[in-house]
């Protein structure tokens, strides 16, 4: 898994500096024909500032101008109209651009290099000396699980592996910007986790980070602020906190109470509130918590995979941290070493008013829902939940893509 | 430095990873290796080197040439079509050195690769030399594996042309004109003059003051060879002619006659004459006798040549493909140049098209010279279309003027006469097609390349 050092936090609220990195003024963007006549309007005078050390979302349907403006961000379109500054440069400054990392929304390496090449070629274009640009290829295939097919050409990964060598390049800078389009895309959902961890580890060393996605879930877990794009122009703008919150309405998540002291604190509230607004039920963890929860005991059970490995701890440069030498032992110990559970993220979700039933169904003990996947060593006594196990894996390794 | 070595190396890989680099590497040594076995020479030395020399390294520059185009257009525009680029460009790379490091990448690859073909063919002659008679193979290690300079009579075109001037003031001084047109009146002039310098009459001499220089030092102990050509004013039954020559120390006086000659007109004849008749001064006289019944005319241009080695085969095969590899680099320019605006398909077919004008320079040698693209009218003389010819006829004299430039190098056929390709011939070469034009075609693809929007491919598509 890619972790970081510490505990995952949640994403702050607050910018966390003043420094503007990326500053975005009365951006438009509109697309030619050959004779000059406009065909689209991609990008329609869009404002915005990104932070040192945010985490912001561009967000929007497809065609809505996300990928658009980051390729203006990067150079590789000329605005219409408007002024873009990236780290007080034009976005063409070539040595502004040693600060840069970006993933593209598809893979565009180059087909015939192996993953090692890739990381050395763009090490190379970075001007890293030989033995820096190895050590962080090394620890970079580590990091995203490519450690093994790193002599197999890129054109012969799947999705999944091609985003996480895509990934790997983005970094090999260490960069103080980077720029995720789509990232995501392709992963399976241990991928996906993996990826929402390294862009927070990111955030907290200082690093900003520029996310473009459609999957609102990615934005909500990983992003600071965010602007949601529809039609070339900016919809909404924010912190997450700013857009979401409800302030009119209340949530209480306490363990499970006897029916006699629910009964009381309904009585209570209702002298207050119209009963009909008045919801309860039991919090649910997210499908994604729950999954990896499954990958994890399965992974215990079944430690190999024929596709990418799980990635594993974030690059040591990318922690800030002086490399230590790749220590073989060490690396066989961490691949084959259990994960720390990935962190679940409950959040309550009301769905139902109450009535009578529900609330003498709550009141009782919680029995825990029996998972899909039997814990990992099962009894030998233990046949079908031998049997669940084995169907989980193969799901999973499905899931995880194969090697082709 | 790193980041251009860096797009060296991946153009390599690229070609590499190609069919089409290992289609043309076979096609290489099938025409350097197989192409000597299957086609037979007729056992002379000249036979030998046409076969081995000129077809073997016309094949090969005919097959880098395409290749070349093809890699150079295939390696910025398909990158540029498929997305890759855009990877590269947003890291602190600049487009120049993209574009420098993807044309040096190409240029480096063909001078491998001819250097590859360059040590098969020495390899192939050697070998096959070996099957020649003795006299021939003789003929072959001292006529064409050889590096031999040349030196001619004086040029009297200068010379010529002011006696013309001053026989046509002359006539016109005397009011001698008769009501011809000067301009007409001064060809016929000029005609008579080089007829007087390059005829020799039945039972005539003609006389030629050679002057080697400075290579008269490098001379001793070691042959000349005269290399002459003429025509005759009529033919006879046995379609030769005879010939006598007399080679002469201008200082001391010492005589050398070769013995009399059958030569065929309208051929090169080479044969080897003492070089100890070069005087002091780096001089030598040479006479000719024509003992026939018609004039014979040695052409100013290549009428009478004297040739001398200067150097080994080897290192001459080394300049002609240094030569060779500079057209290359003209190619792979002028391939990058198209892809930096133009699709793959369209900048290749673009590239093939120019190269098909440059090789076709004949027709747009009659056009300059003809001074009319639409021709003319049979009946009146008057041009057909004046508004066409005003604009293409400079149009198509630059574009030959630029075909000049690259054709005025024939390494292939100094090689295969076993002429000098001189260091400064090769510096030349290096000047004028590399720096000169592959540097305004450079100055150009960059210029655009530069102003691409290159993500505005995937967008559009």
């Amino acid at each position: 898994m890619i972790a970081a050092e510490s505990d995952p936090q949640s994403p702050a609220t607050e910018p966390k500096s003043r420094e503007v990195v990326v500053a975005v003024r009365g951006l438009t963007k509109v697309f030619k024909d050959f004779w000059g006549r406009a065909k689209a309007r991609a990008v329609d005078n869009v404002d915005f500032e990104v932070r040192r050390g945010e985490v912001f979302g561009l967000l929007g349907p497809n065609g809505s101008g996300k990928s658009t403006t980051i390729k203006m961000l990067l150079g590789l379109l000329y605005p219409t109209k408007g002024h873009i500054e990236v780290f007080n440069h034009s976005p063409r400054h070539v040595a502004t651009k040693s600060r840069i990392g970006y993933l593209p929304e598809e893979s565009y390496l180059y087909r015939y290099l192996n993953s090692y090449e890739t990381l050395d070629f763009f090490g190379n274009l970075f001007r890293l000396p030989g033995g820096e640009r190895k050590q962080r290829a090394e620890q970079l295939l580590e990091m995203v699980g490519l450690n093994q097919t790193r002599t197999r050409a890129v054109g012969e990964f799947s999705k999944g592996m091609q985003r996480r060598i895509g990934l790997a390049q983005a970094l090999v800078n260490d960069p103080d910007l980077v720029i995720l389009d789509e990232p995501t895309s392709g992963l399976d959902p241990l991928g996906c986790r993996e990826v929402k961890d390294l862009i927070r580890a990111l955030a907290q060393r200082g690093k900003t980070v520029i996310l473009s996605s459609h999957l609102l879930t990615d934005v909500e877990d990983v992003c600071d602020r965010v602007v949601i794009y529809y039609g070339g122009r900016i919809q909404a703008m924010g912190t997450l906190k700013e857009l979401l919150a409800k302030p009119d309405v209340v949530r209480i998540t306490t363990p499970v109470l006897a029916r006699e002291t629910m009964e009381r604190v309904l009585e209570l509230i209702r002298k207050d509130v119209d009963g009909q607004k008045v919801k309860i039920d039991n919090p649910t963890q997210n499908l994604e918590s729950y999954f990896l929860d499954v990958v994890e005991r399965a992974r215990e059970a079944a430690k190999e995979t024929s596709g990418a490995l799980s990635g594993h701890r974030v690059a040591a440069y990318l922690r800030g941290e002086t490399p230590a030498p790749v220590n073989s032992e060490n690396l066989l110990e961490r691949l084959t070493a259990p994960q720390t559970p990935a962190a679940p993220a409950p959040a309550p979700k009301p769905v139902e008013t109450v009535d009578s039933k529900k609330l003498a169904a709550l009141a009782q003990p919680t029995t825990p829902a029996a998972p899909a996947v039997p814990p990992a060593s099962p009894g030998p006594n233990d046949a079908q939940a031998g049997a669940d196990l084995e169907k989980a894996n193969e799901k999973l390794s499905s899931l995880l893509g194969k090697p082709k | 430095m790193q980041q251009i070595a860096a797009i060296i190396g991946l153009t390599w890989k690229a070609a590499f990873r190609y069919r089409l680099f290992w289609v043309i590497v076979t096609l290489l040594l099938g025409a350097v290796v197989g192409l000597p076995l299957l086609i037979k020479h007729d056992g002379t030395a000249e036979g030998f080197a046409q076969i081995l020399i000129t077809y073997t390294l016309g094949s090969v520059t005919a097959l880098l040439g395409l290749c070349t185009l093809w890699l150079a257009c295939g390696t910025l525009a398909r990158d540029i079509e498929e997305c890759q680029l855009q990877m590269v460009l947003v890291k602190p790379v600049a487009r120049w050195q993209v574009w420098l490091g993807k044309w040096l990448g190409l240029v480096t690859l063909n001078a491998a690769l001819l250097a590859v073909a360059g040590a098969s063919i020495y390899c192939v002659i050697e070998w096959r030399a070996r099957g020649l008679a003795p006299d021939q193979l003789f003929t072959l290690r001292n006529q064409v594996l050889a590096a031999r300079d040349s030196a001619k009579p004086e040029n009297v075109d200068q010379a010529i042309e002011t006696e013309t001037r001053r026989r046509l003031q002359e006539l016109i001084s005397q009011q001698k004109l008769g009501g011809s047109k000067p301009e007409a009146v001064a060809d016929s002039i000029r005609d008579e003059l080089k007829n007087e310098v390059q005829l020799v009459g039945p039972d005539g001499f003609h006389p030629w003051l050679i002057h080697v220089g400075a290579s008269r030092g490098q001379l001793k102990g070691q042959p000349l060879y005269l290399r002459v050509k003429f025509n005759t004013s009529a033919a006879n039954a046995s379609g030769t002619f005879y010939a006598d020559w007399l080679v002469r120390n201008p200082e001391t006086g010492d005589a050398w006659p070769h013995e009399q000659m059958s030569l065929a007109p309208d051929t090169v004849h080479e044969f080897a004459v003492p070089a100890d008749y070069v005087d002091d001064k780096g001089d030598i006289l040479i006479y000719f006798h024509n003992p026939n019944k018609a004039s014979m005319l040695f052409p100013l241009a290549d009428g009478m040549e004297v040739l001398y080695r200067v150097g080994g085969f080897a290192p001459n095969l080394a300049r002609g493909l240094g030569i060779i590899l500079c057209w290359m680099a003209l190619l792979a320019a002028l391939g990058l140049a198209a892809a930096s605006f133009l699709s793959f398909p369209v900048a290749a077919f673009c590239s093939l098209a120019i190269l098909t004008m440059g090789l076709s320079s004949g027709t747009l040698s009659n056009v300059v010279s003809e001074g009319t693209v639409m021709g003319t009218n049979p009946e009146t003389g008057a041009k057909t279309s004046q508004t066409v010819d005003n604009v293409m006829v400079p149009v198509f004299r630059a574009i030959l003027h630029v075909i000049n430039v690259v054709q005025q190098f024939s390494p292939v056929d100094s090689l295969s006469t076993g002429r000098n390709v001189s260091w400064k011939e090769l510096g030349l070469a290096t000047a004028e097609i590399v720096l000169l034009l592959g540097g305004i075609l450079g100055i150009f693809g960059i210029f655009v390349f530069h102003r691409r929007e290159l993500a505005a491919v995937a967008v559009t598509h």
